[in-house]
């Protein structure tokens, strides 16, 4: 009984998917860096959106599915 | 992304000494034009072909789109903080991730 008690408290309610696709870099990494064509609200960018250009700031990187999706 | 709109002053300091970048694979015009609608004062990366998203782990090989996944990149260039995913309408997510920020920012840089 107490197994099985002790067996079950290690499933978790509700197993999450494991995310397919590589696993995301763990705090401590150094970030890749990256050179992307940028946008604001204003419009396009004339250069490359790049991490390094922003060494000594801290950088939030958010990645999302799409745009003009909610969430 | 209007959460992050909506929590812009408060959680990323204006925008002062911290830089967001939202980054999807949509292509930069697409991205533009979504964030002149919707007002949005981020700086987005379009990162088609997810060559970005793929270094992070970020990236949906199912769905072939990046996951919400958030990094906080510290100055030194170090990640500092991940939310994997971050759930982006879930407030408490904002409190970590302000948490986190606050911990890198110079003491002073809040101060208006």
């Amino acid at each position: 009984m107490t197994l099985v008690l002790a067996a079950l408290m290690q499933q978790p309610a509700a197993p999450p998917a494991p995310p397919p696709g590589p696993a995301a870099l763990e705090v401590g990494a150094v970030a890749p860096d990256f050179a992307i064509p940028g946008a604001t609200r204003y419009g396009t960018l004339k250069n490359p959106v790049r991490l390094s250009d922003y060494k000594g700031k801290t950088v939030v990187l958010a990645f999302f599915f799409k745009a003009r999706t909610k969430g | 992304m209007n959460a992050y709109r909506d929590k812009y002053a408060q959680v990323f300091n204006d925008g002062r000494k911290v830089v967001l970048i939202a980054i999807s694979a949509d292509v930069d015009t697409a991205l533009a034009s979504w964030a002149r609608d919707a007002d949005y004062p981020v700086l987005f990366g379009s990162d088609t072909g997810s060559a970005v998203g793929k270094a992070y782990g970020a990236y949906n090989a199912q769905y072939k789109l990046d996951n919400r996944n958030l990094f906080v990149v510290a100055p030194d260039g170090k990640i500092a903080y991940r939310a994997t995913p971050f759930r982006e309408i879930d407030p408490t997510s904002y409190t970590d991730l302000g948490a986190a920020i606050s911990k890198l920012m110079p003491a002073d840089s809040t101060a208006r």
